[in-house]
């Protein structure tokens, strides 16, 4: 029973009917007065586009990666969305071409041409968490994720720029360039995965790897109408990752489709014994999953008990979000969904929790930075001194903070006030989700209480900065796994700026998110959501 | 601002499960509640007395970042109200909650203590600053009472 409210502007919901066969999109055209002009067919994986187009000899990936190639030159210039573009992209695209001309096998992400957010190392390439401490270093080795993204034949196409260490909200933090917005170049894209986000809105790149430790994939996907999908914690190995919050970061992947988003992630799961807290979980086949709308049946998600956690759409949250949402849920009740209210009481203590707890370990995880072993240093006469000017010198103004609160909370008598607290507050919010999710499938919330402003509007202000973080954090604080996707647009920029759905799920239930996810995506109607500012996307 | 109510702890009420209404939520009843919960939690009488505040001179000598005098003062703002906005945390009744390292983890994911050799040597060495064949160089410790 769909709800009476209002619509939001630019999008056009209409009401489910039985699907039969191919020729359900012209005749749903033609029958209905109300349908938006520019109405579209449902979006298409990539990835999997992509396979069927190389294997078919349709296309080459080097056609392929030239034509990204050049679009990441035509736009970098208004987006900076890379840190460094990698010189062997049309070299890998020739040896997939190779092989499959030679007729062997080639692996299921064959000529993907996918971004990696700069604090993934990535061997040879450098690898510098958008940080001068790290200028110029080239690791070692390749991030476990990087290292099974090649394994089956993807092209990391370059490393996208982000909040220096993770630390922030826009990029705005990043020592080396802010990340523009697609959707409007004045505003931010999120972080602090906001250079992979908009890489993906672009289109500069098909997919890419963020990491999420607060909300850094989540936040940056909804600003970017993007799909942004954060793992459970132990899902993704993080040997590669440049540790922030050790208890709280994972790899998370950005894809213009929920589809897309789902192949990433289940090519970059499973144990690895280089992680000891990567999960030994079975990774279930959640990449072959998503199956085509006209395979659906008119009610495809009936009986999946959704709960709309109340705490969110309180005051604080702007108006445009909230009806965004609400219509979001309405959609899902078309599609057969049980909608009701959820309220977790602990829900607003998460936000300071998650910022002791965050800044308390990445106190710890930034001491490894000390100009020694690599990155700059600064000379000095003496060894106190030698660590204290690197890193006074090589960390940026917000990651200082940070380390200097996260001491603070970690000095001795303050231990059991400050992080043993958080930590306690932790539970709840853990007892908080266990309890609503055994009578609900999933949750869903906003991703953020409001699209993405503009440059430079909360830079000096860390607490008002902080605060559009409160619809993700207790999400890593649970270790649950979240997905993002765009459910609306609202006012803002030169066509309106995209809000993000956030769905929730239980420990290790990726499976039903991404079909849930898919679902709601592939019955959207609408213009989609292709940024409108850039030039040649397709 | 509008975002400044997101960061009140607003006081716990009890789940309810009702249907979706067309309806907006009542407002002017929710405002003030969160106007005198915003105004509670930034008054400094939620810190105990038993925490001094933060000294970011001694903060930044215990951590080894060096800080200019204006990065002192501008950081030690910032940090200060960060730290008071945490206060909000000493509110809430933990008594008998145990804190929770991480999310549930399986445990025993250990490996054996035994040395393996990595390949990529020349890639480590490329990256040491100052080295001395063999020896990553550093200034001499000078011992300070």
């Amino acid at each position: 029973m769909l709800s009476t409210l209002q619509p939001p502007r630019s999008l056009t919901l209409l009401p489910f009917r039985r699907f039969h066969g191919s020729k359900t999109i012209a005749s749903l055209a033609s029958s209905s007065p109300t349908l938006d002009a520019s109405f579209v067919s449902p979006p298409q994986s990539q990835i999997l586009t992509t396979r069927r187009s190389l294997l078919s000899g349709e296309t080459t990936a080097s056609e392929i990666a030239k034509s990204y190639l050049s679009r990441i030159r035509l736009t970098e210039p208004q987006l900076k969305c890379f840190l460094h573009v990698s010189e062997n992209v049309l070299k890998e695209a020739q040896e997939i071409d190779q092989r499959i001309s030679r007729g062997e096998e080639v692996g299921p992400l064959a000529g993907v041409v996918i971004g990696v957010k700069d604090n993934i190392c990535t061997e040879g390439m450098p690898s510098t968490a958008a940080s001068r401490i790290l200028e110029h270093y080239r690791p070692p080795f390749d991030a476990t994720a990087v290292k099974k993204i090649k394994e089956m034949g993807g092209i990391v196409v370059g490393k996208t720029n982000m909040d220096e260490f993770g630390m922030g909200s826009t990029t705005e933090a990043s020592a080396f360039q802010v990340t523009a917005n697609p959707w409007d170049l004045t505003r931010v894209p999120g972080g602090s995965s906001g250079g992979s986000a908009a890489a993906v809105a672009a289109r500069q790149c098909m997919v890419s790897l963020g990491s999420d430790t607060g909300g850094s994939v989540r936040q940056p996907a909804s600003f970017c109408g993007v799909v942004g999908l954060k793992p459970t914690y132990g899902r993704v190995s993080r040997f590669g990752l440049m540790a922030y919050a050790s208890s709280l970061d994972v790899i998370g992947c950005f894809g213009s489709t929920v589809a897309d988003a789902g192949v990433l992630l289940h090519a970059v799961s499973g144990y690895d014994r280089f992680d000891s807290t990567s999960s030994k979980q079975d990774v279930p086949e959640f990449d072959t999953q998503f199956l085509s709308m006209d395979s659906f049946e008119s009610k495809p998600l009936k009986g999946v008990r959704v709960g709309l956690i109340r705490e969110t759409l309180e005051e604080g949250v702007d108006s445009g979000v909230r009806s965004a949402t609400q219509e979001a849920a309405s959609h899902l009740e078309a599609l057969g969904c049980v909608v009701t209210e959820v309220s977790l009481p602990s829900f607003s203590l998460g936000l300071p929790a998650y910022y002791v707890i965050a800044s308390s370990e990445s106190s710890s995880n930034l001491s490894r930075y000390d100009g020694v072993r690599y990155g700059n240093q600064v000379m000095a006469d003496e060894l106190n001194k030698l660590y204290e000017c690197s890193r006074g010198q090589g960390f940026g103004g917000e990651v200082k903070m940070r380390i200097l609160m996260g001491t603070y909370a970690l000095s001795a008598g303050y231990y059991d006030a400050y992080y043993k607290r958080a930590q306690q507050v932790r539970t709840l919010i853990r007892k908080d989700f266990k309890a609503a999710l055994d009578h609900n499938d999933i949750l869903i919330s906003p991703a953020a209480p409001s699209a993405a402003y503009k440059i430079g509007e909360k830079k000096d202000d860390p607490l008002a900065m902080y605060a559009g973080d409160i619809m993700t954090v207790n999400v890593n604080l649970a270790g649950l796994p979240a997905i993002v996707l765009p459910c609306g647009l609202v006012e803002g920029g030169p066509s309106g700026l995209p809000v993000g759905l956030q769905m929730i799920g239980a420990a290790f239930d990726e499976e039903k998110l991404l079909k849930v996810g898919h679902i709601f995506e592939q019955t959207l109607k609408g213009s989609g959501f292709v940024p409108p500012t850039l030039p040649n996307v397709a | 601002m509008a975002t400044r109510a997101l960061l009140a702890v607003v006081t716990a009420s009890p789940p309810r499960m009702i249907q979706i209404k067309a309806s907006t939520f009542s407002s002017s009843l929710k405002f003030q509640r969160h106007i005198t919960t915003i105004a509670r939690s930034f008054s400094s009488d939620t810190n105990p007395s038993v925490l001094q505040p933060p000294d970011v001179s001694r903060l930044a000598e215990t951590a080894r970042i060096s800080l200019t005098p204006s990065e002192i003062e501008e950081c030690g703002a910032k940090i200060r109200q960060v730290i008071d906005w945490f206060g909000q945390l000493q509110q809430v009744d933990v008594s008998s909650v145990e804190p929770a390292i991480r999310a549930e983890m399986e445990g025993g994911n250990l490996r054996e203590d035994a040395p393996e050799t990595f390949e990529n040597r020349e890639s480590i060495r490329a990256s040491i600053p100052s080295f001395d064949e063999v020896y990553l160089k550093v200034p001499k410790v000078l011992n300070k009472e």
